[in-house]
């Protein structure tokens, strides 16, 4: 059988779904390392795969599927790093001693109760921020007319650009500023000046994310990032650390 | 948290991510479930239809990529397809236990060892793949597009697929061959020498 008979038996083969006599015919030329197979077999995977890949409303206006919160504790759990159930006999033998002890303690008790609720609600303010720029970042991630580009060379990483949602830069390899810095994106619209699109910190790994919202005009645009004084600046005044442009 | 979703995308970080997975890190399992999870998920739904089940075959499968970590190529590997191949197996396998059909003759291990998946393109999550796949998928005809989805989410053979739309076998045959060279060009796949 000839590799032009084969065609279009490849992805069958790929999705487990070949019938002989092509299966047979496949796997043969695949034992003996048959490099036009290897090839086309690549491409089928490819194939396959994308099409799996559709599966998920990527982008789609309507709501993805999504498994339970649960499934991801399952199958971490099932593979050893179980998060420990909150223990309560402990806590209610500690609530019997406590029991006994004066009443001054409890108003150090209640002075202590209310530090920890106020961080609570500090961490709870930064948790809805966080899902604030969540949000945004998927809305520009997951737009129908988002175009992304990748950048490199030193920090790398990618821009989203959305016209009607702005753009989410996420970089590695970044590390952090000095003191007194902070890095800046730009906005290059085509043939016009940079226009400030904020500042933004990277985190002690190397790895930033930053977005800015509004909406643009994205043909040929440019977004880049400069280290600038913490305060920000109207226009670049360092060297660009990573460029990306929308062609 | 917020940030390590995100960088989830950057498919520059896969190789590390595996390199982890391998060393039996479990964060490492559990930022490629945050990568991957909802598509897995998606991919088996779509095949065996009920919520309980597939979250099950979900598990199952990041077990499986877990247990198998060790014979994928952290630097030239394709983890996106490897692991989306191995949930759709698991649901294929699922839905033809299920409904009694025998269990073809391939064994999976011939289509989903993580070996097979290096020199492809990576990152199958970007969206504007994920755009590019429906405008090809819906550019086939509706007899194209069924055989497609016969063979990929319900696993059936071209004999299987006649059998079922009450049609020649060489139809089906035509319809496939045409459907998949359309699938092609339209995605334009590119493979790596």
């Amino acid at each position: 059988m000839t590799h032009e008979e084969l065609q279009g038996q490849y992805e069958l083969y790929a999705m487990g779904v070949s019938e002989d006599p092509e299966r047979s015919e496949i796997r043969e030329h695949l034992n003996r390392g048959c490099e036009v197979c290897m090839k086309e077999m690549r491409r089928a995977r490819q194939v396959a795969s994308m099409i799996g890949a559709s599966s998920a409303p990527i982008g789609a206006s309507s709501a993805p599927a999504a498994p339970s919160a649960k499934l991801r504790r399952r199958i971490l759990a099932s593979v050893g790093a179980e998060q420990r159930g909150f223990g309560w006999s402990p806590w209610l033998g500690l609530a019997a001693a406590l029991s006994l002890v004066g009443a001054f303690y409890f108003e150090a008790r209640e002075r202590s109760s209310l530090e920890e609720l106020a961080a609570v609600r500090s961490q709870m303010r930064q948790q809805a921020v966080d899902l604030t720029r969540l949000n945004e970042a998927m809305t520009i991630m997951n737009g129908a007319d988002t175009r992304q580009v990748n950048f490199g060379a030193g920090p790398k990483g990618k821009v989203f650009v959305n016209p009607a949602s702005g753009v989410l830069l996420i970089a590695t390899n970044l590390p952090p500023a000095p003191a007194g810095k902070a890095y800046e994106m730009w906005v290059i619209p085509k043939g016009a000046k940079p226009v400030p699109a904020g500042l933004f910190q990277s985190q002690a790994d190397g790895t930033a994310m930053h977005v800015r919202t509004g909406p643009l005009d994205m043909n040929g645009v440019t977004i880049a990032v400069t280290l600038e004084d913490q305060a920000g600046a109207a226009q670049p005044t360092s060297a660009i650390l990573m460029v990306a442009t929308l062609q | 948290m917020l940030l390590s979703l995100l960088m989830a995308v950057l498919a520059e970080g896969d190789a590390e991510l595996i390199k982890r997975l391998q060393s039996r890190d479990p964060q490492a399992l559990a930022e490629i479930y945050d990568r991957y999870g909802r598509v897995a998920y998606a991919l088996i739904l779509r095949v065996v239809r009920d919520a309980a089940i597939a979250e099950d075959l979900v598990q199952e499968t990041f077990l499986r990529v877990w247990n198998r970590a060790q014979g994928f190529d952290a630097e030239r590997g394709a983890f996106g397809p490897w692991l989306l191949s191995v949930a759709r197996n698991r649901a294929i396998d699922y839905l033809r236990s299920a409904s009694g059909r025998e269990r073809n003759a391939i064994e999976w291990e011939d289509v989903d060892h993580p070996s097979l998946y290096t020199n492809m393109e990576r990152d199958i999550l970007a969206s504007d793949d994920a755009r590019v796949i429906r405008a090809a998928l819906l550019k086939l005809t509706p007899q194209q597009r069924e055989v497609i989805e016969l063979a990929y989410y319900e696993g059936l053979t071209q004999t299987e697929m006649a059998e079922r739309m009450g049609q020649p076998l060489g139809t089906v045959k035509t319809w496939v061959r045409t459907a998949l060279k359309n699938l092609r060009d339209e995605l334009g796949v590119a493979v790596p020498a």
